[in-house]
């Protein structure tokens, strides 16, 4: 028998909606002022909430098995590990290489300067 | 119990165990989901990290107002779907109808305003790709004016991640379509209603992947 | 055993029995055939591989034939064979048994995972046969591949849809082993196959999709020219490379983490002893799973990403070698003060324990920057590579192939010949590829047809790539060897009993010689953990009475 379900009250699901449309709200106004640095971060701060709403009380997973929770939670990490360390080649393409081309001598006393273009 | 033993599969002891083996079946699919529309993101981070300003400047043929009217109809069918579950877990199926039909509607609608969204783009040369040519005018904007390195990779990230998250939502609407029917005939019970719950997640998923497209793609 | 002809073989008839069934052991044996056929394919091209480079000087395929041959048998040997083969088949077979269960979680999506994995198996090959032969290298690098010719569209595709599949199947074996088990089955005595397939099983699901839309932007690259991944058109195909290798290389633990799983198996019945470090080896499964994650970079150190990334993911690569020792050293110790039982799949695991950790260590050295810069692309990659994956996991696949026969089939086969094949298979695969890291080192480039060019420096590279040839043979014919008598063994081998190797696992001690349809008569009680010998008595009085 599938009893036991937690059933989430109308006044809850209906307090999450109003607030998913207020942040709709909150991010359409900030988008339009220029906030500099912090456009995005803020945007994505609003999202991240709506979206953890969402997975919280209309997906439900506040009241379910703890090993949903796990896997989403697993799968949002993979996520970050794939744009970190994709951004870390992206953003530093370049920083540290050496970028003047240099001829690589034979002779001993010139050996080893680091050169790595041909 | 008689009418949930036709439910029970052989193979599993309870209904609570195929109940918690399907819903986290499910959850992994989410998680696969979830990496798929990772790599888009991906791509989207690295090239607006490369060119900012060519993103800011073509978001700007993106209407907001239309993305957002999106993201609300979106917000709403969210809505309807976990007020559908509320319903079937009480037993109420004429309810758990009516909603799963105003979810069915939600969709339609977000799917006719995107194909306005992209017939627009179309129409004034605005192609994912090789077919890039933006020409016209549409609300004071010289659509030629837009025609600058790297605008191209913008919109082919615009399609190809609105394409996949509308290919989404039809399936959601294809699936939406089944349960009404089935729950119309009576399939449902507090007992067991596992495709209701199953298919709510997945579009609750795909509301999610808006929520977060929306912004990226139409407001910074 | 009340009834010993009924079993899942015969308890239904004819073709569509097999091809409409949901039961995980007749899909077991469904993608044993299957894999079965694609490995004797890429076994044949890679025959034509090693005949070319036989000799110098072009002798049997031209060079865009050679190109087309090795990429062949790359994209069969991988997507289509080791991916698939040991969940697939052992992992089908095997694992809803050790865990006392009567079919996986979801049966039906078990079979479509079969039905999708042909569709993309099918257009591989129809593909190559009848669109046009793709000569990236089984890596479909930009820009080869968003310039080839229109075949590329097809393998993508195939590439897509066997990877869900894969999805499908590890999404499946995590669910089964969280919400399937038999009463009293708990998490620590979970025998370690089957935690194996379930660390391979979060690889599967959180590495695929990645693949899966590196695929669809490729084709979408090819079809519409999007210029993501395509440099003439503003892309960034180093961009590819990434989204190619978050899911190819963990893909590699895909591919070896089942394998080592067997080797556990196997040490503990051979060794007739408790697996040693079980809980260690159990969780350097699922260490090694998570790990896998971060050390993609490793395959782009020549490939102009940042130098910064390239630091990061040299350094996060030695990492893997702390998990990978501890199960080697652990497997070592459940032999010492055993009773080592010398039968074929006993032979295979001391293998896999040579060779295996020739391709690891060769992997730790390639993962050093320096090093790394001189022999990226050669030979030496190509070595190592193939220690770890034919060495690796195919040896494993088959050790575990020969250990559970008499569960799957109901039949022994002959040990000798075993013995004899497990030999040739052993000398001629290290004279193989032993001789390709004398190569590497001294510079041969992998993918060429021809190194003419290089004798008069290297007069050596005749006689090593000949040895390498040679040695190809040699593999060949014993890996055909186990094909004849496997295969004898089907019709005329003697019948198994319920547990010829006196296994402790539930597989082997719940079961008749050939599992019923339902798996057991009652489900399974289980009291102790998956190797205790010690309990003899407790272990092996049920046999009888079961």
């Amino acid at each position: 028998m599938a009893h036991g379900h937690h059933i989430i009250p109308l006044r809850t699901l209906s307090m999450v909606f109003g607030a998913l449309l207020f942040l709709t709200v909150v991010t359409v106004i900030t988008a339009q002022i220029d906030l500099g640095l912090l456009n995005i971060p803020l945007a994505l701060a609003i999202a991240g909430s709506k979206a953890i709403l969402v997975v919280f009380v209309f997906m439900a997973l506040k009241y379910d098995n703890r090993v949903n929770l796990l896997t989403v939670v697993l799968g949002v990490v993979f996520v970050v590990v794939f744009l970190v360390l994709t951004l870390a080649d992206t953003e530093f393409r370049g920083s540290l290489g050496i970028t003047e081309p240099a001829i690589i001598e034979a002779s001993p006393e010139s050996s080893d300067t680091g050169s790595r273009m041909p | 119990m008689s009418s949930a033993d036709t439910t029970l599969k052989h193979y599993f002891v309870s209904h609570e165990q195929q109940f918690d083996a399907a819903k986290l079946g499910m959850w992994l699919f989410l998680v696969t989901e979830i990496l798929l529309f990772a790599g888009m993101f991906v791509a989207y981070a690295v090239y607006r990290s490369w060119h900012p300003e060519v993103f800011l400047q073509a978001s700007e043929l993106l209407d907001w107002r239309l993305g957002a009217l999106n993201t609300v109809v979106l917000l709403a069918s969210s809505f309807t779907v976990a007020l559908s579950i509320h319903f079937v877990q009480k037993g109420e199926n004429d309810k758990v109808v009516v909603l799963l039909i105003m979810t069915l509607v939600c969709a339609a609608i977000f799917m006719v305003v995107k194909y306005f969204e992209y017939s627009g783009k179309f129409s004034h040369g605005v192609f994912p790709g090789a077919g890039f040519e933006p020409h016209g005018i549409v609300d004071g904007k010289d659509y030629s004016k837009y025609d600058i390195p790297f605008a191209p990779q913008f919109f082919s990230i615009y399609f190809v991640m609105t394409g996949i998250h509308g290919v989404h939502v039809l399936v959601g609407m294809g699936l939406f379509g089944w349960l009404t029917t089935r729950v119309a005939r009576g399939h449902f019970s507090p007992q067991y209603y596992t495709p209701v719950e199953l298919t709510g997640l997945y579009w609750h998923l795909v509301d999610i992947i808006w929520i977060f497209l929306f912004p990226l793609l139409y407001l910074i | 055993m009340s009834d010993e002809s009924h079993n899942y073989l015969n308890a239904r008839k004819g073709l569509w029995s097999w091809l409409s069934t949901t039961d995980h052991k007749r899909i077991g044996i469904m993608y044993a055939i299957a894999c079965g056929a694609f490995f004797l394919l890429g076994g044949i091209l890679a025959t034509f591989v090693r005949t070319e480079l036989g000799e110098p000087g072009e002798t049997i395929l031209g060079q865009d034939q050679y190109n087309q041959v090795f990429t062949l048998h790359g994209v069969v040997m991988v997507f289509l064979v080791i991916i698939p083969a040991i969940p697939g088949i052992l992992g089908n077979f095997v694992l809803p048994l050790q865990i006392g269960a009567k079919d996986v979680a979801f049966p039906r999506l078990n079979l479509a995972s079969w039905y999708l994995f042909m569709a993309g198996a099918i257009m591989a090959v129809c593909g190559w046969l009848f669109v046009g032969r793709v000569d990236t290298g089984w890596t479909f690098y930009t820009p080869y591949s968003s310039g080839a010719s229109n075949a590329v569209l097809w393998l993508t595709s195939a590439v897509f849809i066997a990877g869900f599949a894969s999805i499908f199947t590890g999404l499946n074996f995590i669910v089964t082993v969280h919400k399937m088990r038999a009463p009293g089955m708990t998490w620590n005595r979970l025998p370690l196959f089957t935690w194996a397939i379930y660390a391979t099983g979060i690889v599967q699901v959180l590495a695929t999709p990645v693949i899966g839309i590196t695929m669809v932007l490729l084709f979408l690259e090819k079809l519409l020219q999007i210029g993501i991944f395509d440099p003439a058109l503003g892309g960034d195909p180093v961009l590819f490379q990434h989204f190619f290798w978050f899911y190819s290389h963990p893909a590699v633990y895909i591919m070896i983490l089942p394998a080592m799983g067997i080797i556990s198996d196997l040490m503990g019945t051979f060794s007739r002893q408790h697996v040693s470090g079980y809980t260690f080896i159990a969780l350097s499964s699922v260490a090694i799973a998570f790990l896998g994650f971060l050390v993609w970079g490793h395959h782009m150190f020549v490939a102009g990403q940042s130098a910064l990334s390239s630091i990061i993911f040299s350094m996060l690569t030695f990492l893997i070698g702390i998990p990978t020792g501890i199960k080697v050293f652990n497997w070592v110790a459940t032999m010492y003060k055993g009773s080592v039982w010398l039968r074929t799949p006993m032979i295979y695991a001391l293998m896999f324990l040579f060779l295996f950790t020739i391709g690891g260590l060769t992997g730790i050295m390639v993962g050093v920057l320096a090093v790394d810069v001189h022999l990226h692309d050669t030979y030496f990659v190509v070595a190592h590579f193939h220690y770890v994956m034919m060495g690796g996991a195919l040896i494993g696949l088959i050790g575990g192939l020969h250990y559970w026969w008499p569960k799957m089939t109901g039949r022994m086969y002959n040990e000798t010949a075993g013995v004899i094949a497990a030999i040739l298979v052993f000398i001629g695969f290290n004279l193989t590829f032993f001789t390709q890291f004398f190569l590497g080192t001294k510079g041969m480039p992998r993918r060429y047809h021809d190194y003419s060019e290089f004798l008069e420096i290297y007069p050596e590279f005749a006689v090593l790539n000949l040895a390498s040839t040679i040695g190809s043979y040699i593999l060949g014919v014993g890996l055909v060897m186990i094909l004849v008598y496997a295969l004898y063994s089907l019709f005329r081998g003697p019948k198994a009993t319920a547990n010829p190797w006196g296994a402790c696992t539930l597989e082997w001690t719940h079961t008749g010689p050939v599992p019923d349809e339902h798996n057991f008569h009652d489900t399974p009680l289980v009291t102790r953990g998956p190797y205790d010998y010690h309990l003899a008595d407790d272990v092996f009085g049920k046999k009888t009475e079961s």
